[in-house]
């Protein structure tokens, strides 16, 4: 009678059978060949970035990784960025046609009101390794090494994170620490801050050193929602200047742009964030979702909502569709400032980098992925626009800077080509 | 900030423990087995994105304990 088994067995029995047949057609990493030897899976990715009228970038990045039938697996990543065009100086729009002359040497023009720029050009290459090694059953750690070099910045770094399994899976806990000791060499040589640009006579290169700890825990809510919050704690110090910006020097009645001093930043920064991430899955599609509130001793305060909903085109042919949504915004820091009027005393600290204003972003998008008939490996493309913007309603301007536009939108198009290869 | 503090240690103590969950059996696994089912599911996708924002924006951070290693910003 039992031979025929209970009904709740064969249930058993057929969902192990279906999450099994799932796992091997869903595209995870199986440890291990048909006959044990290691598997390995490349990817790909090219970055076509531009700026309107600012900066183009070309990154491509090649990653492999090498999965042991243990679980043990070993990555290395190689990245470049090419990187031309322009960035703002910091300065303030003149009111007239203006050439000035930046700590680095470069050569800067603007036109009438228009925001000055600061061309530029750099080439930066970098190496990630990891492995990741499960143990004990219930534990995973992770070491990894990074280096990178451009023209004016190197850095080098490691990190490590150890995962523990819980409550049959359920539950992951992830620690991690992570460091880099990088190092600032300015084109044309370090400046003394709020100053005139004057070269610092003897000064060789500027270290920066960051610390990070993280913190986080990912949980099964029910068989179709995964979520997890992290927390992040970063330390930085030594030489956290931006050598290339400037900050406007202006006249108090006319608001003419009258001279330029060079940006000051705090030589520390402590950095927090609280990151909760979320996927759902519904009958086909799955939507992920993150929130991620920052905030520092400098000031900065953000917030940031990420949607993106995939929806399965064609699950056969492994072809789908994946919309994006992002908002940014954030808090300037304490000593942003749009400029100074001349003659006024100056502050410790000072910037006028937009990316340190109260600035704000949008970011609309969408990838695809498919797969070629008859060809091995899964494809994405990915376009994206991201629109950056300001408030400078409330800025400290005088004169004639009050009718210009002192945050003008960025726009920026993106997109993405990647290749993924299991062999 | 302290409140944001307190607000993931809630946070961690309550996903960790269950309190919102109830199990979910290996074999009722198959969806959240998936790859679009990982919190990170395209890593090198991921990968850009930091980069770029890190480079654009005045703020940072995630799931990473990488830090640094870059003078865009």
């Amino acid at each position: 009678m039992q031979l025929a088994g209970p009904p709740r067995t064969s249930s058993v029995r057929s969902r192990l059978r279906v999450a099994a047949c799932l796992l091997l057609a869903s595209g995870v990493p199986v440890l291990a060949h048909a006959d044990g030897a290691p598997i390995n899976t490349l990817d790909v990715t090219t970055l076509l970035y531009g700026e309107k009228d600012r900066a183009r970038v070309i990154e491509p990045n090649v990653r492999v990784t090498r999965i042991y039938p243990d679980g043990q697996s070993f990555s290395g990543q190689l990245g470049i960025d090419v990187i031309t065009g322009a960035s703002p100086s910091g300065a303030l729009p003149s009111g007239s046609v203006q050439t000035t002359t930046t700590p680095s040497g470069n050569r800067t023009s603007s036109e009438q009101g228009a925001t000055p720029l600061t061309s530029f050009q750099d080439l930066r290459v970098s190496f990630d390794g990891d492995w990741t090694r499960p143990f004990l059953r219930a534990f995973t750690s992770t070491l990894g090494l990074r280096v990178s070099r451009e023209k004016d910045y190197r850095s080098v770094g490691a990190n490590a994170k150890l995962s523990v399994d819980l409550m049959n899976k359920l539950t992951i806990l992830t620690g991690g620490l992570g460091f880099n000791h990088d190092q600032v060499d300015p084109v044309g040589g370090t400046h003394g801050g709020l100053g005139d640009g004057t070269v610092i006579p003897g000064r060789g290169v500027n270290p920066k050193e960051v610390h990070t700890a993280v913190l986080g825990v990912s949980r099964i809510i029910t068989r179709r929602w995964i979520m997890a919050v992290n927390g992040s704690r970063t330390s930085e110090g030594g030489y956290l200047t931006d050598p290339y910006k400037v900050i406007s020097l202006m006249d108090g009645e006319s608001g003419l742009t009258v001279g330029q001093v060079t940006e000051q930043r705090p030589s520390t920064r402590v950095r927090k964030d609280i990151l909760t991430t979320a996927a759902y899955h519904l009958e086909e599609d799955v939507i992920h979702a993150s929130y991620r509130y920052y905030w520092d001793d400098w000031g900065v305060k953000s917030s940031t909502a990420d949607v993106k909903y995939r929806s399965e085109v064609d699950p056969d042919a492994h072809v789908y569709v994946e919309p994006h949504l992002r908002y940014y915004t954030q808090t300037p820091a304490d000593f942003f400032t749009f400029g100074f009027v001349q003659g006024a005393a100056l502050p410790a600290y000072a910037t006028s980098d937009y990316r340190l204003g109260p600035l704000r972003s949008v970011t609309l998008g969408a990838t695809v992925g498919f797969e070629l008939s008859g060809y091995p490996g899964e494809w994405t493309v990915r376009a994206e626009y991201i629109r950056q913007y300001g408030d400078a309603s409330k800025a400290n301007v005088t004169g004639v800077q009050k009718q210009f536009e002192l945050f003008p939108a960025v726009n920026i198009g993106t997109v993405v080509i990647g290749y993924s290869l299991d062999f | 900030m302290r409140i944001a503090g307190v607000a993931l240690l809630v946070a961690l103590a309550g996903l960790s423990t269950g309190c919102a969950a109830t199990a979910v059996k290996p074999w009722d696994r198959d969806l959240l087995a998936k790859k679009q089912m990982r919190l990170i599911h395209q890593p090198m996708l991921n990968a850009v994105d930091d980069h770029v924002y890190f480079s654009k924006e005045g703020s940072t951070g995630g799931m990473d304990a990488g830090g640094g290693g870059c003078g865009c910003n």
